[in-house]
């Protein structure tokens, strides 16, 4: 029976533990819920036919035969959801992306229609049936050509004002630069003029998506007043927003249900396919469910592609005094979340170095491509994949030692970062220094002299957490003395269900595994900005144990009333009992976390407050180049994270495996291939991911001794972390065991061969 | 010769019949017919076996493998390991060492590590990687999964080192 | 997938009845894998599928007396893969299998569903090629054989006649000689492989005897490199003359360009692994491995 203490200062001994997640027997069982599963009666099914166009006019959308075959229910057009949605525009940054193409596509992929059918292979077979003709336009695929605006993607911008942070952008036309993020401290003209040495270099990252396994799965069930969306989906407070909007209607009649998300990885986010169910729940005056096979997800959402351009000016003391950044993110034909990559990882362009003279420019680039989203990291592994081999590179021209070269540039902790915020809790040095002596950094490392071999390499990076965000969370205690908490965080695997479990537990003194954390329903559980870029453990961490304080503090508030006395150990069961003769009752508290934050200035983005927590990171590699062959095998990895005092350290040893070795995908060999707007290869059979042989020989995944000072219970996030040094300590470390450097992803056997070979005077034959 | 036909199979220890079509797959059965939800259809290509299933004693991709076939065949999905509400020791094993995250890819993991340790009791970590290169895991559990299989293994013989 | 007809004949000359020699819409299956995929991707539509899974006659492995090796066409590759008389006497399959495709696949797919498929990324038809298996095929004329070696015509393309089915694999007895076959993937470690180099020789001291090379993946078909075999015959084994082997290979392999990498880069691939498939080859025979 639980119990409450009426003195304070007592450990409910649940943060640190590393108890199995909550919900580990459903999972290995096979029953954990997933929107993939569901069934609805009377549901149809959707099946989206696609533009094969990447810029066009649509002249025509020919669905006679379609309609034609038994059992199709109806074939849906823009025409259609214009009826219901009159204007059915949609995005977190811009009102840019229409539920059905209108008027024009603007990538290969786009939806233009829908099938719907109570059986899915025929609302397949009908949907192959359908013919579209369009009047192609040029079309634009690369960031850099994109930002001088020769062709355009969109005739006109349309913003939207959902964020507080992206509310200042203006509507354009002309353009396809959807955010020009600028940062200006001091002078870097002058300070490249009197540099000892100038160096300036472009690395480039390709396109990748985040193939969680179960894709993406939408269900709406619209009835006239009332509209229920079954989502796997990381926000159900932003889709419940976004969609009454669409409808015109209150929030409070708009109900987002989220079950586990089999795997998020940042791609679940915003609007995917809820808009699309919700009009054609309308038109159909049906449930319908709308879940895409693999093929169609790498036409929804991806990672910004990136060209970084970078200069560097050093003195004769190997300190770097200038730095110009130069950013072109690829965010495809709809903007998405891509304006606040440009921006919020923008302001980290030039990485962990103090640095008295930086420019930075960031920009989001329509193209027509498919679009790119949040994606683990979010831009901010690109960006490092950028400065820490542009660091190497210059440490090696400068003959110095890469960890020594970095001693003497990087931030500090009680230091500022770039934008003017204070440096607290974000031990650069610490890691750095950490990382250096796990890899014996000082003991020379026989390179070979064979056919293979061996190099070593390190990086370092940070991060700052999104902000302002708004969590809020709801401590229910039951009569029984049974706990319940409502938040709207998503447990996609990163074990947060178990973690803010652990956070009631602690406060409220019961086991974590007694706390019932209720399932995602927005008529049910509060405001969560969105289960995003590393920020729940800290901010909805917060908002929870702020709840359970407040719980906690009625309780103790009702056991004076009821008359009993400091000190005694009371049921809870017993108090409810009392106040009210039987079994009845429950105490409620409420948190809400708001961190504090100053907006960048426009034309400096410089600001005191930009984050309330950094991200700090670094990783050792170590690999074997085959030099006939140029495979590379990574023999040791050593990731190295800061992230405060674990809530549940297995768990969080697990997240940053996890993220190191996604990002060893996009490192190594992961790539989506185009012919001109269309992906060639859309399957797991031609975009691979990593797989069990794929992991390093040695993998070790490590956390340092911190302690997050305004962090709930000492904790912050641990998602992302892990995935921003990867892939330039294993540049890194090729360039260290055969003297190639590679500035573009991925490090494939090819490309390592090809550049040996061009090094080696005599190069392969161009492809 | 008709595409339509009623088949019969042995469904976790229960006779059970259904109608299907020539083009359904095995997996589209479970699933829609007897509202077994383990299995699921992700790459669509049977790499990433999170359709596993098992027919006649060896894992199959369900989402590959037609229905039709499993006419008069034994048929078992994961829930059929605890259906003495009993976790088998691979069960056990995966929640021990948290070998897993988002949990979509589990079961037909746990599908196969039972089959790898039925036919390879003490296996080594080449055999371990081998047999378990054809399911993939995109939150990279693979650690933990190792772990997980080693622990399982000396749960299954007890007495026997590692 | 659009439905189609099943049929499920219990003779292999009522599956041959139900073949149609001006119908690509209609097609033997075996385990089913390879066609669910083109059926699922929307490149295979069938009117009607023959399975042959209900003819017993076709799963079986004979050890033949002269020391060989009788596959029935639906014999799962799984069950090749636990055969000890496979091992015994062409365990350059077993060992190949170990990392073919994945479990699952090997418990369903078929010898005969595998060679008539054509796809050159597969790693059994060049082994069974440098093994110098050879098939008999089932039509309405009657039953032919067709060495291994001359089954694929090009991409994707076989030299079975729309209405012949495979019933058996036969792979001689290898005698003294060993083998070995090497993958090279280029993208994750299972992926499809770049390139496949299949090799078998008779080791005579340290020359070598009637080689045989073979490469797929990287070239439209499965196909032996007689140049290569040409220059390893009679030769003595150093790293001179696998250098050289490499060479001619390089030179003679028509390597294509896709995802998995360019031509020019696998003919590089080529140039190395036919050396390093010999050399593993010899260096087994010399530790007394078996083939």
């Amino acid at each position: 029976m639980p119990t409450a203490t009426l003195t304070t200062g007592l450990s409910g001994g649940q943060v640190g533990r590393s108890l199995p997640r909550l919900e580990a027997r459903e999972k290995v069982t096979g029953r954990a819920e997933y929107t993939h599963n569901l069934r609805l009666p009377g549901m149809l099914y959707g099946k989206v036919f696609r533009s094969t166009v990447g810029h066009g006019r649509i002249k025509s959308i020919d669905t006679g035969a379609a309609k034609a075959v038994p059992g199709v229910y109806q074939v849906v057009t823009a025409q259609d959801v214009i009826k219901v949605i009159p204007h059915p525009y949609y995005g977190p940054a811009f009102h840019d992306q229409p539920i059905l193409a209108i008027g024009k596509v603007h990538y290969v992929g786009e939806p233009v229609a829908v099938v719907l059918a109570e059986d899915p292979h025929v609302a397949e077979a009908a949907a192959a049936l359908i013919v579209a003709e369009y009047e192609e336009l040029p079309a634009v695929y690369d960031e850099v050509e994109a930002a001088q605006n020769r062709i355009l993607v969109h005739d006109e911008l349309k913003p939207a004002g959902t964020f507080a942070d992206l509310k200042h952008l203006k509507g354009a036309k002309g353009t396809n630069i959807a955010l020009d993020y600028q940062l200006r401290k001091g002078d870097v003209d002058k300070a490249f003029s009197e540099a000892a040495h100038v160096f300036e270099h472009e690395f480039r990252t390709q396109k990748v998506l985040h193939l969680a396994f179960e894709p993406f799965v939408s269900i709406a069930d619209y009835k006239s007043n009332r509209l229920t969306l079954y989502t796997a989906s990381q926000g159900p407070s932003f889709v419940r927003i976004e969609i009454a909007r669409l409808l015109g209607w209150p929030e409070n009649r708009v109900r987002i249900k989220v079950p586990f998300l089999g795997g998020g990885y940042g791609g679940k986010l915003y609007i995917k396919l809820e808009a699309m169910v919700t009009a054609l729940s309308m038109i159909a005056k049906r449930p319908v469910k709308v879940s895409l096979p693999m093929e169609e997800v790498f036409y929804t959402i991806s990672r910004h592609p990136m060209t970084f351009r970078i200069k560097s000016g050093v003195d004769r003391d190997g300190r770097i005094t200038a730095r110009r950044c130069e950013v072109f993110w690829n965010g495809g034909a709809y903007a998405d979340i891509g304006p606040r990559v440009a921006q919020k990882s923008g302001f980290t362009a030039s990485g962990p170095y103090d640095i008295e003279n930086v420019s930075i420019d960031s920009y989001a680039l329509y193209t027509n491509q498919p679009p790119a989203g949040a994606l683990r990291g979010f831009g901010v592994p690109q960006l490092v994949w950028a400065y820490e081999s542009h660091t190497d590179m210059m440490a090696r021209a400068l003959k110095m030692d890469p960890l020594e070269f970095r001693r003497r540039n990087i931030m500090r902790e009680g230091g500022k970062h770039t934008t003017g915020t204070p440096l607290k809790d974000a031990p650069v040095e610490k890691v750095l220094e950490h990382v250096a002596a796990r890899m014996n950094w000082s003991k020379p490392l026989d390179r070979g002299n064979g056919v293979i071999r061996r190099g070593r390499g390190l990086a370092i990076a940070i991060k700052a957490v999104i902000s302002p965000t708004t969590s809020v969370a709801i401590v229910n205690v039951n009569a029984d003395g049974s706990t319940t908490l409502y938040c709207g965080t998503i447990d996609m695997g990163q074990g947060s269900d178990t973690a803010m479990a652990q956070m009631v537990g602690e406060i409220l003194n019961v086991p974590a595994e007694s706390v019932n954390v209720v399932p995602r329903d927005t008529d049910v559980t509060p405001y969560d900005m969105g289960t995003l870029g590393s920020r729940s453990l800290f901010h909805m961490g917060h908002a929870v144990k702020l709840a359970a304080e407040e719980a906690r503090d009625k309780i103790a508030a009702l056991a004076r009333d009821l008359g009993l006395p400091e000190g005694t150990n009371y049921s809870i069961a017993d108090l409810f009992q009392k106040k009210y003769g039987m079994q009845a009752g429950n105490i409620v508290g409420t948190g809400i976390f708001k961190p504090d934050y100053v907006p960048p200035q426009p034309g400096t983005g410089l600001t005191p407050k930009v984050t309330p927590f950094w991200m700090v990171s670094g990783v050792g590699a170590e690999v074997e180049v085959d030099t006939e062959t140029g495979h590379v095998r990574i023999t040791r990895l050593l990731n190295v994270c800061e992230i405060g005092k674990p809530i549940n350290p297995k768990i969080c040893e697990s997240q940053i495996s996890g993220a190191a070795t996604m990002q060893l995908g996009f490192t190594m060999f992961e790539k989506m291939h185009f012919d001109g707007g269309q992906v060639t290869n859309a399957s797991l059979a031609d975009y691979k991911i990593p797989g069990i042989h794929d992991l390093p020989v040695t993998f070790e995944n490590e956390t340092i001794d911190a302690y997050q000072s305004n962090g709930p219970f000492g904790g912050k996030g641990v998602g992302e972390v892990a995935t921003f040094c990867v892939s330039p300590a294993i540049g890194n470390a090729i360039d260290d065991a055969i003297g190639v450097r590679l500035t573009e992803l991925p490090l494939n056997p090819e490309a390592v061969l090809r550049a040996l070979r061009a090094k080696q005077n005599r190069p392969i034959e161009d492809a | 010769m008709t595409s339509r036909r009623t088949i019969s199979f042995t469904l976790n220890g229960e006779q059970v019949s259904a109608q299907i079509s020539a083009h359904h797959s095995l997996l589209e059965v479970v699933r829609d017919d007897f509202n077994l939800y383990g299995a699921r259809e992700s790459c669509g290509q049977g790499l990433c076996g999170c359709c596993t299933l098992i027919v006649d004693g060896r894992a199959v991709s369900g989402c590959l493998y037609l229905a039709a076939f499993a006419d008069g065949a034994v048929v078992e999905t994961i829930e059929h390991l605890d259906r003495d509400n009993l976790l088998d020791p691979v069960q056990e094993a995966f929640i021990e060492e948290g070998a897993f995250q988002c949990g979509f890819c589990t079961p037909g993991f746990v599908l196969m590590v039972k089959q790898l340790l039925d036919e390879h009791p003490d296996p080594d970590d080449d055999r371990i990687r081998d047999y378990l290169s054809g399911n993939l895991c995109r939150c990279a559990a693979y650690p933990e999964i190792i772990q997980a299989v080693k622990s399982a293994a000396r749960k299954r013989q007890p007495g026997k080192t590692a | 997938m659009t439905p189609f007809e099943l049929a499920e004949p219990a003779t292999v000359e009522d599956a041959l009845r139900l073949l149609d020699p001006q119908d690509s819409s209609v097609r033997p299956l075996g385990g089913g894998t390879a066609l669910m995929l083109m059926m699922k991707a929307g490149v295979f539509r069938p009117t009607r599928l023959v399975s042959l899974r209900k003819i017993a006659a076709l799963s079986r492995i004979i050890a033949t007396p002269d020391g060989g090796l009788v596959i029935g066409a639906l014999t799962p590759l799984g069950d090749v893969e636990r055969s000890a008389e496979v091992a015994r006497r062409a365990g350059v399959i077993v060992r190949t299998m170990r990392r073919l495709s994945n479990v699952r696949v090997r418990n369903v797919a078929t010898i005969g569903g595998c060679l008539a498929h054509g796809d050159p990324h597969m790693d059994l038809p060049p082994v069974l090629m440098a093994l110098d298996a050879e098939i008999r095929v089932a039509g309405r004329a009657g039953e032919r054989a067709l060495k291994v070696e001359n089954l694929y015509a090009g991409y994707y393309e076989t030299a079975l006649n729309r209405d012949e089915i495979i019933t058996e694999l036969h792979i001689p007895s290898q005698g003294a000689r060993s083998a070995a076959y090497l993958k090279c993937t280029t993208g994750s470690a299972d992926d499809w492989p770049a390139l496949g180099v299949a090799v078998s020789f008779e080791a005579d001291g340290n020359a070598i005897r009637a080689p045989r090379v073979v490469v797929s993946a990287a070239t439209e078909k499965a196909t032996r490199l007689k140049g290569a075999e040409a220059t390893l015959s009679g030769a003595a084994v150093d790293d001179a003359l696998l250098a050289r082997a490499g060479d001619a290979a390089a030179a003679e392999a028509e390597t294509i360009s896709d995802v998995r990498g360019s031509a020019p880069y696998k003919r590089e691939l080529v140039r190395v692994y036919v050396r390093r498939a010999v050399r593993q080859a010899f260096d087994g025979e010399l530790k007394g491995a078996a083939h």
